[in-house]
């Protein structure tokens, strides 16, 4: 395979300024996901103390592997939502190492609103389950909920993807053979209480953990009767009397230390065999990433350097190289892995569409899972590219890219918009893992365009209506528009909403896409079969 | 060829000593025999004698203690002589009376040498009455109702002692008197509890002297010789620990003159059998400490280095026989050391350890003597001394023997119980030994030798336990190459 | 969960995992790399350890590992998670008393259900020629006396036990 030869100048002043902007961006990342792990009210802090109870990010590091990596999903959940008071929507979630095992950790965060579940933490719990699911990883629940959070259960509470599917996907997991451990670290109330009860082995801790349907002052309302925590759902109760719970633990590490013996226990499955070389580093430095993304989203820029900081060697086996050049397949090894990737680098034409469609093929027939790096204004537009079917060769795409058997994996490195964010493995598509780097963009259609077009159509209806807009009035009803465009179309927003599984510094995107391809071999990959494909 | 009367030698011991004897006896081609508590039944002294009888007791000590089954053993062994070894019922002048008056022969002195010397006051009195000088001392016996006022008039230090028995038993210094009280009823149920006798005495206590004793034989005809002096100054709580012969602290004519002292108050004693005469050695001084009426632990330097076997010398004394040999016929050649193996953590005050000995390798070579008491497999309990075993070695020189003794105790290898060999390592290599400028206080004054140094890295010992604990290894196994590779990467 | 040793009273955390050429110990701060064992004999082996041979001698008694390095031998407990974070409360509303070193029960000064003021003397035990005497660590009541006169014992080994409340 050859090495991508890099062609940017590291010394220029736009790559030195592009490098100074996308630090400060990942700088302000660190420092947003920092505030979500760990800062918190002292009131807070003094009463998980004062309940004798860890902190959730040293229970994970207590729960961990040292010296093993820890790769957290959706940290900035629900950072644009309820006014910015349930960081992380109240849940930590990642892929870590148990006992060698890479497993899901599910952890409620007491110390945000008691871990009462909020929409956006249903939807971070329903979310890492399907991921437990679709890489067959076991799950670590860390339970410590007072419930949900009642003024807004309309919305988590009675659709498909709401709190239900935590319980029918834990089921799920069961069926399949996928283990889960509980442990009770604190009141597993009402829909809570179904956690650990659901998962195959549950541990509790004495004098913290308790589990009940309706607590003591549930009980008292609908019966009358008057009963301690302890009687109703304590750690003895469970373990001698309901069988609720299966071990009993006298502190919270006692009760890890139990969960590590079991998770030590558990079938390693035979993970699908695809090609491994020996790992090696890209040629190119990966900090260098910050000098090539533009500081400007419309400059457009080529992707191979993007490559040539992520994969082995900067190596890269590029296939077709001369035709559908907007966009660059080719295949590459990451940490050993072998990988397909597709990356944008411009709008999608028919020939770029034919050749990713033929390439995803290709990469089904040998196994090869596919990485999918996101620039994407969408499909070219036109009477000429009408009549030379491009619908028709974006639809053969989205087919490839729907029924491939192989893991997908999807980077959205700048922008994504419009059948463009379809076509490259949107969320929609179930790619395994979807990343987003800092300064990126998804919408259905670009800020600038979007807010063109939203104010001609006003300009247009003042002129129905016989009026005229004056150029001054056309940039006042502008700014707000393009304001809460940007806004809603931010990488923030986007993880704010799960619709990705992070944002990533782009210089840690190397090793995540390793710890994520590595748990997705956990499932194995159906024989390659497809829809019909319009020719 | 002198002839024995007996063809069969009871031994009222265990241990090392035990062992020590039963090889001397099939020396002499006599058959052994040994008495033994249960826990001592897998030892290698009741392996290896012809005939093992068990005793029992309330504790493991008091079977040893107890004179009517250790005589029944000897009469049902058909043993014709009974060797007593050190401690326990060694020094015991009505147990050496009752084996007499059973007719088996005592391997010591006789019962009037044992009351005589063995006991403290007594033998001080005989001593000083005999010309040669004493400490000064209180005497519980001479009057019990002045006994406290007699001791604090000698005026502190004092060292409080059980009149019966030694090795340290039961001995207290005290160096404010208003601790005596404490001193005198602690001592006194040592000393009930150890040699069935709670009286005591008091002496004062002499700072940084040396400890020399002379090894002493006599025998029925009046011949009595001194087979040269020991030096024993390096001491933990009036236990020995290093032992070596000669002196280096003794000029020729000093040497002299403490050994025919030593001979000469076995000869007024009309001492027979093997003993040890010790003496307070200080500033150029010494002064009659007691006589230890039995094998001392630390014989075998003197049988370095005289190539004298003490124990056969024993047997053939209680047979009735005349000394071998004459004062004009020992000799000294070399320097030998001794250094007491024991199961205790000096690092932690010397506490007692114990274990199952999981491996135990001895070191060999030319002058090299092992007396041990213990066989892989082994459980070491709390039951008994600490002592485990002892290392000899023999050198042309003072330095030699020194050198042979630290390799000796560096290539000792003894898994499962922790013992004191880094600490013996210690002293063999320290200045103040090597040297020769210790006294009984020495340890004492130096406690970093026993400390030993406890900030030292363990990084090896950790890896080495590391990869093989199995739980660990298993964790490390369990890591994929990637994860490993990762380390404790966070995004 | 790293793992723990204890040795002469003292914790050492450490971690162990794979790399190139054998194994990586992470102990605190330090990471010691890379570093191999290959048996040899029973009891016998070779410790690779920055870049040096060691021989070694060892052996292993349960959770006692005894471990000879250059004529130095150490003790080291494995301490299983399992076992050591269970006790930690197990004997809460119970104290005891336990054996600052190994050695004989002599005598015995209380008896169960005795009450007993803090500083009391529980028990009379010969060690090192010595007798020591074990007081008994708080107010309480005698609940179980775990060692009759005469009985040798462990060092830690509980000799007393006695509940909080006097009966």
């Amino acid at each position: 395979m050859q090495r991508i030869t890099s062609s940017v100048d590291v010394k220029s002043q736009e790559f030195r300024l592009n490098e100074l902007h996308n630090r400060q961006l990942a700088a302000e990342l660190k420092e947003r996901q920092r505030a979500a792990r760990f800062s918190r009210p002292e009131r807070d802090l003094e009463r998980l103390r004062r309940q004798n109870k860890l902190f959730v990010r040293d229970r994970i590091e207590a729960l961990l592997d040292p010296e093993t990596p820890f790769l957290e999903l959706s940290t900035l959940a629900a950072n644009k939502a309820y006014d910015g008071e349930v960081p992380s929507a109240a849940q930590v979630v990642g892929i870590g190492m148990v006992v060698g095992r890479e497993v899901i950790i599910h952890a409620d965060d007491a110390s945000v609103k008691g871990g009462a579940w909020y929409p956006l933490s249903v939807k971070k719990i329903v979310r890492a389950l399907d991921v437990a699911i679709e890489n067959r990883l076991p799950v670590v629940h860390l339970c410590d909920c007072a419930g949900g959070f009642l003024p807004l259960q309309a919305e988590f509470f009675a659709d498909r993807y709401h709190a239900g599917r935590i319980f029918r996907n834990q089921s799920i997991l069961s069926k399949m053979g996928v283990p889960q451990v509980s442990i009770v670290m604190g009141h597993c109330t009402a829909g809570g209480a179904f956690v650990p009860a659901l998962s195959d082995y549950n541990i509790i801790v004495e004098g913290t953990g308790a589990i009940f349907l309706g607590g003591p002052p549930v009980v008292k309302a609908a019966t009358g009767e008057t009963v301690s925590v302890e009687e109703l759902g304590g750690a003895h109760m469970h373990t001698n009397v309901s069988g609720t719970s299966d071990y009993i633990a006298s502190s919270e590490m006692h009760a890890i230390a139990i969960a590590r013996d079991i998770v030590a226990r558990f079938h390693r499955p035979e993970k699908v065999s695809i090609d491994r070389a020996t790992p090696e580093p890209p040629a190119y430095d990966a900090s260098e990433l910050y000098g090539l993304i533009p500081k400007d989203a419309r400059v457009q820029f080529d992707m191979r350097e993007i490559i040539a900081r992520l994969v082995d060697g900067s190596r890269f086996h590029e296939y077709k190289p001369r035709y559908g050049e907007s966009l660059v397949c080719g295949f590459a090894q990451l940490h050993g892995y072998q990988i397909g990737i597709l990356a944008n680098n411009g709008v999608l034409v028919n020939d770029s569409a034919l050749k990713g469609a033929h390439f995803i093929q290709l990469c089904d027939k040998s196994r090869t899972p596919l990485l999918f790096l996101q620039n994407i204004t969408g499909f070219m537009v036109g009477r000429e590219y009408e009549r030379r079917g491009i619908t028709k060769d974006g639809a053969k795409l989205i087919m490839a890219v729907s029924g491939a058997s192989v893991p997908k994996f999807t980077v959205v490195c700048n922008g994504s918009h419009g059948a463009g964010t379809y076509a490259m493995a949107g969320r929609a598509f179930d790619p395994r893992f979807m990343f987003t780097w800092p300064q990126s963009q998804i919408s259905a259609m670009g800020a600038e365009q979007a807010v063109g077009v939203l104010t001609h159509v006003k300009a247009r209806q003042l002129a129905r209506e016989g009026g005229r807009l004056p150029e001054q009035e056309l940039v006042a009803i502008r700014e707000p528009i393009l304001e809460d465009y940007r806004e809603r179309s931010s990488a923030y927003y986007a993880t704010s909403e799960i619709w990705d599984d992070g944002i990533l510094d782009p210089i840690d995107t190397r090793n995540a896409l390793a710890i994520v391809l590595s748990a997705s071999l956990n499932a194995p990959i159906e024989a390659p079969h497809y829809g019909v494909f319009r020719m | 060829m002198r002839k024995l009367s007996f063809d069969t030698v009871l031994i009222a011991n265990r241990g090392e000593i035990a062992v020590r004897i039963i090889k001397t006896l099939r020396k002499l081609g006599i058959r052994s025999a040994i008495v033994y508590h249960d826990v001592d039944a897998r030892t290698p002294a009741v392996l290896m004698a012809d005939k093992a009888i068990a005793i029992s007791g309330r504790t493991p000590i008091s079977a040893y203690l107890d004179s009517a089954q250790i005589i029944a053993a000897a009469r049902n062994a058909n043993a014709g002589a009974l060797h007593p070894g050190y401690g326990f019922l060694s020094e015991n002048a009505e147990f050496a009376r009752a084996v007499m008056k059973a007719g088996i022969a005592f391997i010591g002195p006789t019962p009037e040498s044992i009351e005589l010397m063995g006991d403290k006051i007594r033998a001080r009195n005989f001593v000083k009455r005999n010309g040669f000088s004493v400490a000064p001392s209180a005497i519980e016996e001479d009057d019990p109702a002045t006994f406290v006022s007699r001791a604090r008039c000698i005026g502190a230090p004092l060292l409080v002692k059980p009149s019966a028995g030694g090795g340290g038993k039961g001995m207290r210094i005290v160096r404010k008197l208003d601790t005596l009280g404490d001193a005198i009823a602690q001592a006194r149920s040592e000393g009930l509890r150890y040699f069935g006798d709670g009286r005591l005495y008091v002496e004062r206590y002499v700072e940084n002297p040396r400890h020399i004793e002379v090894q002493v034989l006599g025998d029925a005809f009046g011949n009595v010789v001194h087979l040269l002096e020991r030096e024993c100054s390096v001491q933990r709580r009036f236990q020995k620990i290093i032992e070596e012969t000669p002196s280096p602290a003794l000029s020729p004519g000093l040497r002299k003159q403490i050994c025919e002292t030593a001979a000469g108050i076995a000869r007024a004693a009309n001492y027979r059998n093997a003993g040890t005469v010790e003496f307070i050695f200080g500033g150029g001084e010494f002064y009659f400490l007691e006589m230890n009426t039995r094998l001392q632990v630390e014989h075998p330097v003197t049988e370095m280095v005289s190539g004298i076997d003490l124990v056969a010398e024993q047997v053939y004394l209680a047979a009735g026989c005349e000394l071998g040999f004459s004062q004009s016929d020992i000799m000294s050649k070399g320097h030998a050391i001794e250094v007491r193996l024991c199961a205790e953590a000096p690092e932690r005050g010397y506490a007692p350890t114990t274990g199952k000995i999981l491996v135990l390798e001895y070191p060999d070579g030319d002058g090299l003597r092992i007396d041990s008491g213990i066989l892989q497999g082994q459980q070491i309990t709390a039951a008994f001394d600490p002592m485990i075993a002892k290392i000899i070695v023999h050198s042309p020189t003072r330095i030699e023997a020194a050198l042979k003794a630290h390799r000796a105790v560096a290539e000792l290898v003894l898994l499962g119980c922790e013992t004191n060999a880094s600490f013996l390592g210690r002293i063999l290599a320290d200045e103040a030994f090597l040297s020769g400028h210790v006294h009984t206080g020495y340890l004492d004054e130096n406690p970093h030798i026993a400390a030993g140094n406890s900030a030292s890295d363990l990084s090896a010992f950790l890896a080495t336990a590391a990869l093989l604990t199995r739980p660990i290894r298993e964790s490390a196994d369990a890591v994929p190459e990637l994860h490993a590779n990762l380390g404790c990467w966070r995004n | 969960m790293n793992h723990s040793f204890e040795v002469d009273g003292v914790d050492f955390q450490l971690w162990l995992s794979p790399c190139q050429q054998g194994y990586r110990l992470r102990l605190h701060d330090k990471v010691i790399a890379p570093i191999a064992f290959s048996h040899q004999a029973d009891s016998r082996g070779v410790l690779t350890i920055a870049g040096q041979r060691e021989p070694v001698r060892y052996a292993i008694d349960g959770e006692m590992l005894h471990v000879r390095i250059r004529g130095r031998t150490c003790i080291l407990r494995y301490c299983d998670p399992l076992r050591t974070l269970a006790s930690t409360n197990q004997e809460a509303g119970h104290l005891v008393a336990r054996a600052p070193m190994p050695g004989v029960v002599v005598k015995t000064n209380v008896s169960p259900g005795q009450p007993v003021s803090a500083g009391m003397e529980l028990m009379t035990i010969e060690s090192m020629k010595l007798e020591t005497v074990i007081r008994s660590p708080q107010d309480g009541a005698v609940d179980r006396i775990h060692f009759n006169e005469g009985e040798s014992f462990e060092r830690d080994a509980v000799l007393v036990t006695l509940s909080e409340e006097r009966r």
